[in-house]
């Protein structure tokens, strides 16, 4: 299998501390690949440093054959890769349909400056957040400001507005974060969907779910990566075990 | 040549002095209340225009350097309580258009109470005069003018750290949420804290009303100063008030004498370097 | 795809306000005393959807208006009066020089957020001042620019029209204000009008989305200097003469209180903001000098009862009458 993103001793220094420390990470195109770890053991580091939120200090990243280190966030999104954030970021006062549509429109780069071309001349961006807002099950809500929905559509829609780009990476930072018991099978079974045609990479706390959709999971602990395998494998480990899992293993 | 200078340094520390008491004000309520007072120079014009009233009813200076601060902060309170309480919450953008409207008003008012011109105080009996050293004269006025500010600086300064009130503006300043919990009245907390802001913009105002007197159409100026003093010095910070004061008072001092435009120029271009290149100031925090 | 336009503002309302700004555009010089006070309005209302596609659409506080208005003002006077340059061209370059000085501007200034960069805007604006002051060779200082021309619209050498009578003037201020609207409705309907609200809205997931939202916030701003230099522009030719006061931040400052009181959720509300301030200076101010403290007021109540402006105002009026109507159409589905 080919792999999509790779780092090299990647570290994110704030002065003497280290919150990525040496990391190695191998993403394969095609897989649902989850970071766990206890918190403070890195993985939002990390995730900064791949979605260029925060500037890694050492290390290389390498996504689809392209060295990611210089990119700004923004650039990243032509690329291939997108993004959900745990803290919901939406556009609160715009309607679901117009906050899906900025998002398919984002990738076009420079071309989003034209001032004078009507927006729903370009169809194909109207037609993308419809076929997503179809994927999501949110066409009823179409019209809704997105400040309006309820916190686990929201979190939905978070999710739905990474794939807007036709991205080939999809990167979730606790998508069921805040989620009702009800709502997470609905997120659980939309990245499931989402895996048999991207690659995603997601950090999750909630075990059920990381164990039943990852077909492969890296553990971080202190900044490095303690394990990586299949669930089995890392549901076996001693290590994880005792330092993290206990009993929701 | 050398007492020219030494003149223009010693006006500057003078008017430095006065901007460290304005700026040191409107860094209070920023830093603990995050609150953005575009109304701070009206304040200031109205201290020397109470000045110069109290100085017409009474003939006494003191009485008025005692009273007008006072008069200021209790109107800064009722402010607070009816207007500014209900803007805390909003982002800096409408304090700023609130304050501004604010500052609007106390400008007009004051030209309606006091009329367009500006009213002249004068200086104190006491300190009329000169200083004369060997052939260096310098106005006792101008003196008493540093001393007294460094007096007030230093009040503050122990009220802010040695008092229980003190305490709370400055562990308030890093989180409202705790202080609240503690216990304290929060509210009451930000309207003494707004009317102390304040009122020290009031006793600067009164402090500078012998020397150019009580003006109504000072308050932008006044207040551009102050925020010029408050970004280099870093905002929410007492030790940045003070020194970015003196150093706009004494570079604008010296520049006036050579180019009266370029001294602003240089002071707002100085504060746009800063935001430019180290937003939080010589002393403040990030 | 459904009928209603996904974008905030709906297409249907749009039509109808164009047929609104034609009306008023048609009414000011009837109604009003004067056809000087009907240009100083759309002038103002100019300056005001300028400062509004910064403010309402992306968010921006800008202090800066009045460098651009007051820079206009300038150099469209020093084209006509040093090089005799016509009309158009005048225009031309005030809106050169609004819109290069925005990018200076706007380029340094974005480079901070929130309060910081309200303070840079504010600092380039004192600046600026100084400079004009400075250079009162060129500008005229204190005293300003005095016997500035009103060109006639000419074709080569043939004069089409004379702008010397004051409903001459009005009439191409109008025709004027009326293209700028319907560009800036163009400019907001399309994809740099949608990035820009949604900068607005949360600008780290626009980030996150794809744009860079430096381009955005500098093209909006070089937009924005642009119209509000040839403002400054047509105002030195009403007046004949370019104030010093142009350029200074009391400038700034009321542009962008008849942008907020005029309602900054829609273009129509800068014309309803600049029309109602500016008429009630020149009503008051023989009245009553300290007029500009029922502007303070008007304000604060404004920011704090009313943030939707007097637009904010009307449309809530339009929707509680059309939601009454709706309701009672509802009942009677529902049987009740």
């Amino acid at each position: 299998m080919s792999i999509l993103l790779e780092t090299q001793d990647l570290e994110l220094a704030y002065g003497a501390f280290h919150a990525v420390n040496g990391v190695n990470l191998k993403v394969e195109a095609g897989t649902i690949h989850t970071i766990i770890g206890p918190n403070g053991a890195g993985k939002t580091s990390l995730f900064h440093c791949l979605t260029g939120e925060r500037q890694a200090t050492a290390g290389a990243i390498h996504f689809d054959g392209k060295n990611l280190m210089r990119k700004p966030a923004h650039g990243r999104v032509g690329l291939g890769m997108a993004r959900s954030f745990q803290l919901t970021s939406l556009f609160q006062n715009l309607s679901v349909r117009e906050n899906l549509r900025l998002a398919a429109q984002g990738r076009d780069g420079a071309r989003a400056l034209n001032f004078w071309r009507r927006v729903d001349s370009q169809r194909e961006h109207l037609e993308m957040a419809d076929q997503v807002l179809e994927r999501l099950q949110l066409t009823a809500r179409a019209d809704t400001l997105a400040g309006e929905l309820s916190h686990g559509q929201q979190r939905v829609l978070e999710v739905g507005m990474s794939i807007c780009s036709k991205p080939k990476l999809l990167m979730l930072d606790e998508p069921t974060s805040g989620m009702g018991i009800d709502d997470i099978p609905i997120m659980t079974q939309l990245i499931s969907d989402l895996g048999r045609d991207h690659t995603v990479l997601l950090i999750e706390h909630n075990m059920s779910i990381v164990m039943s959709i990852s077909q492969r999971i890296t553990v971080m602990s202190h900044g490095q990566i303690l394990v990586e395998g299949t669930p089995e494998f890392v549901r076996a480990d001693e290590r994880v075990r005792t330092a993290y899992l206990g009993e929701a293993a | 040549m050398l007492n020219l200078y030494l003149f223009q340094i010693l006006n500057g520390l003078g008017l430095g002095m006065i901007y460290f008491l304005i700026a040191v004000g409107l860094t209070i309520i920023f830093g603990l209340l995050n609150f953005v007072n575009f109304a701070h120079g009206a304040f200031f014009l109205l201290g020397a225009y109470i000045c110069y009233t109290a100085v017409s009813l009474t003939g006494n200076f003191w009485l008025a350097l005692l009273i007008a601060p006072l008069v200021v902060a209790a109107l800064a309170w009722v402010i607070e309580r009816l207007l500014i309480q209900r803007i805390y919450h909003l982002p800096h953008m409408f304090q700023i258009l609130v304050t501004l409207g604010i500052a609007l008003i106390i400008q007009e008012a004051s030209v309606m109470i006091w009329g367009p011109v500006g009213k002249s105080v004068a200086v104190p009996e006491l300190l009329r005069g000169v200083l004369v050293v060997g052939d260096f004269v310098y106005p006792y006025y101008r003196l008493f003018l540093i001393v007294f500010s460094g007096l007030v600086g230093l009040g503050l300064w122990l009220l802010l750290e040695r008092t229980r009130f003190g305490a709370l503006v400055r562990a308030g300043s890093e989180s409202t949420e705790t202080v609240s919990l503690l216990g304290t009245n929060i509210f009451r907390l930000f309207s003494m804290t707004f009317a102390l802001g304040v009122a020290l913009a009031g006793v600067a105002g009164v402090l500078f009303a012998p020397l150019r007197g009580a003006q109504p159409f000072v308050g932008p100026e006044i207040l551009g100063v102050a925020f010029v003093v408050v970004v280099i010095g870093g905002m929410g910070s007492f030790s940045g008030a003070l020194v970015g004061g003196l150093l706009v008072g004494v570079v604008q001092s010296l520049m006036t004498t050579l180019w009266p435009q370029g001294a602003s120029l240089m002071i707002y271009g100085a504060m746009a370097v800063v935001i430019l290149i180290r937003p939080y100031g010589l002393f403040g925090r990030a | 795809m459904s009928e209603k336009n996904p974008l905030p503002f709906a297409k249907t309302q749009s039509r109808a306000m164009l047929l609104w700004v034609l009306a008023v555009l048609i009414g000011l010089p009837l109604i009003l005393p004067s056809a000087t006070l009907a240009t100083e309005i759309l002038i103002f209302a100019m300056a005001a959807l300028a400062c509004n596609l910064l403010l309402g659409y992306t968010g921006l506080l800008s202090f800066g208006q009045g460098i651009f208005f007051g820079a206009g003002a300038y150099c469209a006077a020093l084209l006509m009066i040093h090089l005799q340059l016509g009309l158009f061209t005048a225009l031309l370059g005030a809106a050169i020089a609004g819109g290069f000085l925005a990018l200076l501007v706007g380029a340094l200034a974005i480079r901070r957020t929130g309060i910081y960069f309200v303070m840079l805007t504010l600092a380039f604006s004192q600046m600026a001042y100084f400079v004009a002051y400075t250079l009162s060779d060129w500008t005229g200082g204190d005293n300003g620019l005095l016997s500035v021309p009103r060109p006639e619209i000419r074709l080569g050498d043939t004069v089409l029209l004379s702008l010397a009578d004051a409903r001459a003037f009005y009439g191409f201020v109008a025709v004027l204000f009326l293209l700028i609207f319907i560009g800036a409705r163009r400019v907001i309907a399309s994809p740099f009008g949608s990035t820009l609200m949604a900068i607005r809205e949360n600008e780290t997931r626009a980030s996150a989305i794809g744009y860079d939202t430096r381009h955005f916030k500098i093209l909006v701003f070089v937009l924005s200097g642009a119209v509000t230099g040839i403002a400054g522009a047509l105002y030195a030719m009403l007046l004949h003469f370019v104030p010093l006061s142009n350029i200074d931040l009391a400038m700034s400052e009321n542009i962008l209180i008849m942008t907020i009181v005029g309602g900054t959720g829609s273009l129509f509300g800068s014309l309803l903001g600049a029309g109602s301030i500016v008429l009630l200076g020149d009503f008051l101010s023989d009245l009553w000098p300290r007029w500009l403290m029922l502007l303070g007021v008007i304000l604060i109540l404004v920011v704090i009862f009313m943030r939707g402006g007097l637009w904010g105002g009307l449309a809530s009026l339009f929707e509680k009458v059309r939601g009454s109507r709706k309701n009672v159409v509802i009942a009677k589905e529902e049987g009740l």
